[in-house]
């Protein structure tokens, strides 16, 4: 930086009217590079900036022109009971999921942190996981949990039992965070082994020799030092929370009772089915609500959990 | 010390043993998908092995309005498009970034980090609109034209094109090469990880996007094979043989890709850490 400086210093006082012209050719090559893209954002992150605010507080049909509503998309989705069953269900799917998988994802990373043979292959098995198609093991799960599929079929035959896995309403929510969780433990692992890894041997060396219990090892070096992965995953979570579409849609069509109905079918449906579309002002209002939410579940935990943690 | 080896190795063969049940699904898909259709539920290890599923879905499909050679050609198209066209555009944007020094460039930085700050299901219904208005409801380009650049992309080649030394492209320009020159032939082979990284979750994210294309595209022509398969299992979810057959294909790409690439898949993560 420093030398990078130094040099600039030079060029001006030796070649101040070449680099001058040099300079701005420069940049105005530097313009046309990002120009396309520029335009490419203007279009479709611009605009639909603006179309989202102004849909908030229109009402439209997508056929005659959209109507100024004023803030009744608002307060028909706060007086909207379905609303607050979606919110409930969110909630209910986090309850089970962020703790699940963060542990599960924990105990993954420290697990391939300790193996020596077999690290590649499990790691490779669990991000195959990762790496699943959504339609494609949707469709899997649903085959593989149905009331004679492989896994009642085995029940059955071990304990005289059955588990109907996606019609009860509980059930039917833990089963979708079952399959997530198998999705996303790998991805989790990984960002843990990889927080593990930033952890000096030193410490824990250090922290046997005082004579700490592994447990005390585990609470007092390992988790604290952990905190940024474990921020980072839990942002992951809410976000993933709050987004999850084929899951609900394809499995479970957002029953039984619509328990595992989410906010992007919600919106989905209100946007762009037929008989159930109040049109796009409500849904854009749902997304914007959903994401506020959202945001505020992260700066809550953020706020719980986040620690400075300084490595060097 | 002998009991400790123990230990290890029973915590080794526990941990392959949970890595093959990980692998299940896959395993009941890949087997349910060559057996003949009465034998899915009911066996494992079947009688025996047949393509008769993929042949059928290869052959049968367009029949009843669910082409699926015909999904498969255009999410081959669309995949690819967006892909190539992701790397070449953001390593453009991302050198401008990176190496030109005015104010769009330090602008764009900033605006892309503020971008990847909002969740992508806020832009579902008001790039629906754009997308509308401007006639590509229906068409091959309403997956492909919104996906052109990606901010990510250009965020993640800005990032990888700073570490490159400015001296070995003053050393080019010396030589007379243009700025094409030096973007193609000095920073992207440079940086090669950074493209198939960047390549790899592209190509994956539109080849397994579902609520995009179902949004978009009600004909069944023009159905990437992610939405055509949800449908066809929707309708046609009795023909689990062939529906299954047809998930293998979905799933065999990303799988390949996953598999070529994990070295980069695995970069990737933890380049997303930084």
């Amino acid at each position: 930086m420093a030398n990078r400086r130094k040099r600039n210093v030079i060029d001006r006082i030796d070649f101040r009217r070449e680099i001058k012209t040099v300079g701005a050719r420069t940049r105005a090559r530097g313009w046309l590079m990002i120009s396309p893209y520029l335009a490419h954002q203007v279009i479709f992150f611009g605009v639909p900036l603006g179309w989202l605010v102004y849909l908030t507080f229109a009402k439209w049909n997508y056929l005659t022109p959209p109507r100024f509503y004023g803030l009744r998309n608002f307060t028909n989705l706060f007086s909207d009971r379905m609303f607050w069953l979606v919110l409930a269900n969110t909630f209910n799917f986090m309850a089970y999921f962020v703790p699940l998988s963060l542990l599960l994802g924990i105990l993954f990373g420290l697990a391939l942190q300790k193996m020596k043979h077999f690290k590649t292959f499990v790691a490779l098995s669990f991000l195959l996981a990762n790496i699943s198609s959504g339609v494609a093991y949707s469709i899997v799960f649903s085959r593989i949990l149905s009331e004679n599929g492989p896994i009642n079929r085995g029940l059955y035959a071990m304990f005289g039992f059955t588990i109907p896995w996606f019609s009860r309403p509980q059930l039917a929510i833990f089963s979708i965070v079952m399959m997530v969780t198998w999705k996303f433990i790998g991805y989790y692992g990984l960002i843990f082994l990889a927080g593990l890894g930033a952890i000096p041997r030193s410490l824990y060396e250090a922290a046997e020799l005082d004579g700490a219990t592994r447990w005390k090892r585990f609470t007092r070096i390992t988790l604290p030092l952990l905190n940024p992965s474990i921020v980072m995953v839990l942002v992951m979570q809410i976000t993933l929370s709050f987004g999850i579409f084929t899951e609900p849609y394809l499995i479970t069509g957002g029953g039984p009772m619509k328990r595992t109905y989410m906010f992007m079918m919600f919106i989905y449906d209100n946007a762009f089915r037929k008989f159930t579309s109040t049109g796009p002002g409500y849904a854009a209002t749902i997304s914007v609500i959903a994401a506020a939410i959202s945001f505020g579940c992260i700066f809550l935990s953020r706020r719980l959990v986040e620690r400075e943690v300084d490595l060097s | 010390m002998k009991a400790r080896n123990v230990r290890l190795w029973v915590f080794e063969l526990v941990m392959v043993a949970l890595g093959l049940i990980w692998l299940y699904p896959y395993f009941w898909l890949v087997f349910s998908s060559f057996k003949p259709q009465s034998e899915i539920y009911t066996r494992f290890w079947p009688t025996g092995f047949t393509w008769e599923n993929f042949s059928w879905i290869f052959e049968t499909t367009h029949r009843m309005e669910r082409d699926f050679v015909r999904a498969l050609f255009n999410s081959v198209l669309v995949s690819v498009s967006v892909t190539a066209s992701i790397i070449v555009t953001s390593a453009i944007v991302g050198y401008a970034v990176a190496k030109i020094r005015f104010w769009g460039g330090r602008f764009l930085k900033q605006f892309t980090i503020f971008q990847l700050l909002f969740p992508g299901f806020m832009f579902t219904i008001p790039t629906y609109v754009v997308v509308r208005s401007l006639g590509l409801l229906d068409s091959l380009w309403a997956l492909i034209v919104p996906s052109l650049f990606g901010a990510w992309g250009v965020f993640m080649f800005s990032q990888s094109f700073r570490g490159i030394p400015s001296d070995y492209l003053e050393a080019a320009r010396m030589e007379g090469a243009s700025e094409t020159t030096i973007i193609f032939r000095i920073m992207l082979p440079l940086s090669r990880s950074t493209a198939s990284i960047v390549g790899l979750f592209t190509f994956i994210g539109i080849w397994d996007n579902f609520l995009w294309p179902l949004i978009v595209i009600k004909d069944y022509e023009k159905m990437p094979l992610s939405v055509l398969l949800a449908s066809f299992s929707h309708e046609y979810g009795t023909y689990l043989g062939p529906l299954l057959a047809g998930a293998v294909i979905q799933t065999l790409p990303m799988v390949l890709l996953f598999l070529l690439f994990r070295k980069y898949f695995l970069q990737g993560i933890s380049m997303s850490l930084k």
